[in-house]
């Protein structure tokens, strides 16, 4: 459990800054503060709220904004099919509650960790994951919280967003350790550069879609090379 | 994305509560299903071994795909923008490739940020 902590406290930075920035946010969006708190108790993903403050400002249809949320959210599909293996035998309610707390941070500090694991589902990376997700749950809440109650003392000059950029590129730097990971991100990161002006965040889907593709073909490209 | 949500609307365009909190429970539905849809049915969809291998690809991607929207935006009718940020991030990078510490990268580029702007006078 220790490991998890340790492993997921450069994500918390991101998730802290994160937070913070999303609580003033939604309070600039016009939500009250009980208002701002609820919706970070329940939707609990920060970027489905930031999508989702325009439309409702707004009082775009209620359909509208379930899918905009559900598309919003459709890369944690990729990451549940990722991470089934590790949980299959737990019961659903389990499930379902470690799958709802599931967050980029979390996933993004267990896989490199244990996708190679012979054995998945074990105590050990049960609670490095339960580690990761409870300390990020509570980080997102409490500096919701806080970002709604400041709402708009912290000057916009600050940036203080940027240090989301930076803590979230300390959690990926020290994982780029072969040739194909490194291919995979950089054709990621020209595809989230050509796409963001998609809507709904598809642009993000798209990344992690060319991503995969692309960190196999390289993988096999290498294997190949290194057979002849 | 962040950058245009911190601008802010600054309408009090929230009062109908009804409309709010349906819509918030349905965006909480959706966290749910797609975060916990795969734990709960994934017994019935079993993946090929390839693919399923393919997927540790996914978190560095999505990472990459939060970030540089944040470091190279787009300007709706400007095009690409480039500016401070992108130094600040490189000189961060070389930080800790240099020292191998992610809390002196976080430091470092809020620094150069900061004094980059402040010496260019932005």
């Amino acid at each position: 459990m220790r490991a998890g902590f340790q492993a997921v406290s450069p994500g918390l930075i991101a998730l802290g800054i994160w937070g913070v920035v999303t609580g003033i946010a939604m309070v600039k969006s016009g939500l009250t503060e009980t208002q701002a708190i609820m919706m970070s108790l329940l939707v609990y993903a920060g970027s489905a709220q930031l999508t989702a403050l325009p439309l409702l400002a707004a009082g775009a249809p209620i359909w509208l904004i379930f899918a905009a949320g559900i598309i919003v959210n459709l890369r944690f599909l990729i990451f549940g099919a990722a991470l089934h293996p590790f949980f299959r035998d737990l019961s659903w309610r389990k499930r379902l509650l470690l799958g709802y707390m599931n967050v980029d941070v979390s996933f993004v500090v267990f896989m490199p960790r244990f996708a190679d694991a012979s054995q998945k589902g074990t105590l050990e990376q049960h609670w490095f994951f339960i580690a990761t997700v409870l300390s990020s749950w509570t980080v997102w809440q409490v500096t919701s919280m806080v970002g709604a109650a400041l709402g708009a003392i912290v000057p916009v000059s600050w940036s203080l967003e940027f240090g989301a950029v930076l803590a979230l590129m300390a959690m990926m730097l020290p994982h780029i350790t072969s040739r194909p990971i490194l291919i995979s991100v950089i054709a990621a990161g020209i595809t989230a550069w050509l796409t963001q002006m998609w809507p709904l965040r598809l642009g993000l889907l798209a990344a992690v879609v060319v991503g995969i593709v692309v960190g196999m073909w390289s993988e096999r490209r290498l294997k190949a090379k290194v057979k002849t | 994305m962040v950058r245009e949500a911190l601008k802010g609307q600054g309408k009090d365009l929230m009062e109908n509560n009804a409309y709010f909190y349906t819509a918030i429970i349905l965006l909480g539905l959706c966290t749910a299903i797609c975060r916990a849809g795969y734990f709960l049915l994934g017994h019935y969809i079993p993946l090929p071994e390839g693919l399923r291998s393919a997927l540790r690809y996914a978190p560095l991607a999505a990472l990459a795909g939060i970030l540089v929207p944040e470091l190279l935006p787009w300007h709706p009718v400007d095009g690409p923008q480039v500016d401070l940020r992108l130094l600040a991030a490189a000189i961060a990078i070389g930080v800790f490739l240099w020292t191998r510490n992610g809390f002196l990268l976080i430091v470092s580029g809020m620094g150069a940020l900061w004094l980059s702007r402040w010496l260019f006078g932005l």
